[in-house]
């Protein structure tokens, strides 16, 4: 399953880069899990060094919402 | 798993909301004269109709022949007088056209019928609707009793003849003789002898008596093929002659089908309704005659229908803010939530109906027929963790909670300081330590002077935790914990300041002699410093409701302490739950404030509890409330302390552990473990932010713990504009973000934490927790 960003609310990820590598977040498709689901969705993260960058609406807003349609399965 | 049919089939019978009531099931037609009045009374008179239609034959023409014994049990009847529904349906078919008739296909079938009264004509009906072709063979004109019936409009009487006429139902004049009734019983498939017409007898027929006679469930009499209206004693009733014209005709549709006309038909028969409706607070509203009773108006139908109660039974509900939300009764959540459980696949909507219920068994007090929704809500909880669908979030902050307090590092028993032995074991449970501290150590301290033999201390949470999420493995090893405390205090007689714990022990540790706090201070000395206030309502906790004892002890107590009591109505064996109870607000906190607000609405008075959760929510929905060991063992005067805010998630888990040190270290000279390198993060988190926590159910050790992560780790993202910090860490099934800065003296400021379940990558941290791994749970990959 894939989440078109669209039904994502808008991530402001303006001025924020990895400590690591310093790199600015870019968005791209990762694999989220929860209850035995998985499926793939487009979210901000660090090129390089591969961690995914969550803000509070996200999580919640759409992720709760998608974590309780899982729970209830 | 699905849920098994047998609870629901228990549950169901108990339940009488979605009975019939009086007025239908003494109907001899069953009309829905309820469902009637109320669209009658919104002037919804096509509608109106349809019920008219679909219950009544001859196309309303019931409406002006009806005696209205319905009236009789109608529960209005004992306030002033029974709706007249006759009434109601004259109106209605006066002013309405009859549904079109849709007569099936041509049968083949025949059916003979003799005289034409109002039986005979309401089974031709029947049967010609049905298709099978119907003669009345008659003497003089049809109609029997209805010819020159005062109230029958000659216009209706004209039409039902032409709606049978459409049926194609034959009139045929005959001399009634045993010849006639030969050859109809030759030609046809059934005969019917319809003796409510005045000019049918048997002997006319060349029957006796006994060959006339009939069973009084299918009316057929011992001759074959033949079926006869029922001898009724007393005056004849019209509403006697359609029932039976009905009767007949639902037997001989049944013989052309082959089917048994003897079997399952009680529900044809009239019967006391099982409807309970309470007639409190139901204003007198006596009958209007109308000026023409045959030519009622509209208004006046209306007027009439207006005074239908309607009978209901809704008792528990009007009481249960839980039923309330989900605009339900208990047999119809009992449905929903059977069928959530026995879901195959899709998903289970109605998960939260059977989380969201406080099991505090006020509506088994209230119900009519002691439906225990609360228990059955239990049972559904059972079957959701047997089969491993229930939704782990739920209740697993409480659980962690409860797990943490009863791990052997926190949870501890001491005989009293100086003693090698109890007689008594001091349980104050795992919420009054940390809501309650000062005056816990100071009950206890008045335990330990006035009791012989030696008060140990325990501090555990008992389970009831577990228990209302309905967790059996957790509730064990709650179980083994506090057994092992008392055991290893020498089984002493253990004293309860919790009334859920007090159920729970009953429930799960019946070996274990308990006796409630307030019943053992209300047999010692007052202590000196008891304080009391204005005047207070007192609200028992819905887990006292059966213990009478403790009710009485903690009134005596009040009394001896001279505090002023209110006593609410709901209170006692009818207390009100806080909404604490069965994890209901854990699981559905705004509906959990929700029980609260109900108690609030009770009384403008503030409130005295006994129990500390129903004190801080009591309190936490805005009214003042003072637990009784403010008042007994006052550290500020009792009107301060009824406003003392509840304490959040965060200051109870500290508290707890606070009150723990403190007290190992006074009475036992113990001195506390130091202070881990994680307890010593300072963090400033400012009002706004530690209100999103609370909602978030995140703790200050949740964010102690993602900073010294970070400490070591560092953190994930920067911001190097605002010189703020990210940092991520998934220490169990829960990934905690923080964003904050570090402050020049070492602290940090916190602008924000949030927390999802979900798994995203790059995330450190283990992932697992212990409610997770003891009920088998395999956290990423979902049920094991």
């Amino acid at each position: 399953m894939t989440l078109a960003t669209n039904q994502l609310p808008e991530i402001d990820v303006e001025g924020w880069v990895c400590r690591k590598c310093g790199q600015p977040l870019k968005v791209s498709l990762v694999a989220v899990t929860y209850m035995g689901s998985s499926f793939e969705v487009e979210l901000p993260g660090c090129p390089n060094c591969g961690f995914t960058f969550i803000p509070p609406v996200l999580a919640d807003g759409k992720m709760l919402e998608v974590e309780k349609m899982l729970e209830d399965k | 798993m699905p849920m098994h049919p047998q609870i629901l089939r228990d549950f169901d019978p108990h339940c009488v909301q979605d009975e019939p009531p009086a007025c239908q099931t003494q109907c001899p037609l069953h009309l829905d004269a309820r469902g009637l009045a109320g669209l009658m009374a919104e002037g919804k008179l096509k509608e109106a109709r349809k019920i008219i239609d679909r219950y009544l034959p001859l196309n309303g023409l019931t409406a002006y022949l009806c005696e209205g014994p319905c009236g009789r049990h109608c529960r209005r009847s004992e306030l002033d007088q029974g709706v007249d529904v006759p009434l109601l349906e004259r109106v209605c078919v006066a002013q309405t056209q009859a549904a079109r008739l849709m007569p099936l296909p041509r049968s083949g079938q025949a059916v003979a019928v003799f005289g034409a009264g109002l039986s005979s004509l309401t089974l031709a009906w029947e049967l010609g609707k049905k298709g099978h072709q119907v003669t009345i063979y008659h003497t003089g004109p049809a109609g029997g009793r209805l010819v020159g019936h005062p109230g029958l409009p000659a216009q209706a009487w004209l039409e039902t003849l032409e709606w049978l006429d459409k049926l194609r139902v034959v009139f045929e004049e005959v001399a009634f003789s045993p010849a006639a009734l030969a050859e109809a019983r030759a030609g046809s498939q059934s005969v019917y002898l319809g003796f409510d017409d005045p000019a049918l007898t048997p002997e006319l027929l060349g029957l006796s008596a006994a060959e006339a006679e009939v069973s009084p469930v299918s009316l057929l009499t011992s001759q074959d093929k033949i079926l006869a209206a029922p001898f009724h004693p007393g005056p004849p009733r019209f509403v006697d002659e359609l029932a039976a014209g009905k009767r007949a005709a639902g037997s001989i549709d049944r013989l052309l089908q082959g089917v048994s006309p003897e079997v399952a038909r009680v529900a044809e028969e009239t019967y006391p309704s099982r409807l309970y409706t309470s007639l409190a607070d139901i204003p007198v509203k006596s009958t209007q005659p109308p000026a023409d009773p045959w030519v009622p108006t509209l208004a006046e139908a209306q007027a009439e229908a207006q005074r239908c109660l309607p009978c209901q039974c809704l008792e528990c509900v009007k009481q249960c803010v839980y039923l309330q939300h989900y605009l339900t009764f208990p047999k119809k959540a009992a449905r929903e939530i059977f069928n959530n459980i026995s879901t195959a696949l899709g998903n289970r909507t109605s998960n939260i109906l059977a989380l969201s219920c406080a099991e505090c068994g006020l509506c088994r007090e209230i119900c009519p027929g002691q439906a225990d929704t609360g228990q059955f809500v239990h049972q559904a909880r059972q079957e959701m963790v047997y089969g491993r669908h229930m939704p782990i979030s739920a209740h697993e902050f409480a659980l962690e909670d409860m797990a943490f307090i009863n791990s052997p590092e926190f949870s501890f028993f001491r005989h009293q300081p100086g003693r090698e032995t109890s007689a008594y074991l001091f349980f104050p449970g795992c919420q009054l330590p940390a809501s309650l501290p000062v005056a816990t150590e100071s009950v206890y301290s008045h335990l330990q002077n006035h009791l012989e033999g030696g008060v140990g201390f325990a501090l555990a949470c008992c389970g009831a935790p577990a228990r209302w999420a309905a967790r059996p493995k957790l509730t064990t090893r709650m179980v083994e914990t506090v057994r092992g405390l008392w055991a290893s205090a020498g089984q002493p007689r253990v004293i309860l300041a919790c009334a859920s714990c007090a159920v729970f022990f009953q429930a799960e540790l019946p070996e274990i002699p308990v006796e409630t706090l307030w019943n053992v201070l209300a047999a010692l000395p007052r202590p000196a410093g008891a304080a009391a206030g204005e005047v207070l309502a007192i609200h028992d906790p819905c887990a006292a409701r059966h213990d009478q004892a403790t009710q009485a002890s903690v009134r005596e107590l009040a009394q001896k302490i001279s505090q002023p009591l209110e006593e609410l109505h709901f209170s006692g064996q009818l207390a009100r739950c806080c909404g604490y109870g069965g994890l209901a607000a854990a699981a559905n906190p705004a509906l959990g404030a929700q029980f609260a607000q109900k108690r609030l609405g009770d009384t403008d008075k503030p409130l005295l509890a006994y129990c500390i959760m129903c004190r801080d929510r009591l309190r936490r929905e805005g009214r003042p409330t003072v637990h009784l060991l403010d008042l007994m063992f006052p550290g500020q005067p009792p009107a301060e302390a009824a406003q003392r805010p509840a304490p959040g998630l965060s200051d109870r888990q500290e508290g707890r552990r606070r009150f723990r040190d403190n007290l190992l270290k006074k009475l036992w000279g113990e001195e506390p473990p130091l202070a881990t390198e994680m307890e010593n993060i300072i963090i400033n988190i400012p009002e706004e932010v530690a209100a999103r926590l609370e909602t978030r159910r995140i703790l200050r050790s949740d964010i102690q713990r993602v900073l010294l992560d970070a400490r070591e780790r560092g953190p994930i993202f920067s911001h190097p504009g605002s010189g703020r910090q990210l940092a991520g860490l998934r220490p169990r099934q829960v990934t905690y973000w923080v964003e904050y800065s570090l402050c020049p003296d070492g602290s940090y400021d916190i602008h924000d934490a949030y927390c999802h379940r979900m798994v995203v990558p790059g995330i450190p941290g283990e992932g697992r927790d212990s409610v997770s791994v003891a009920e088998g749970f395999n956290p990423e990959g979902g049920r094991a």
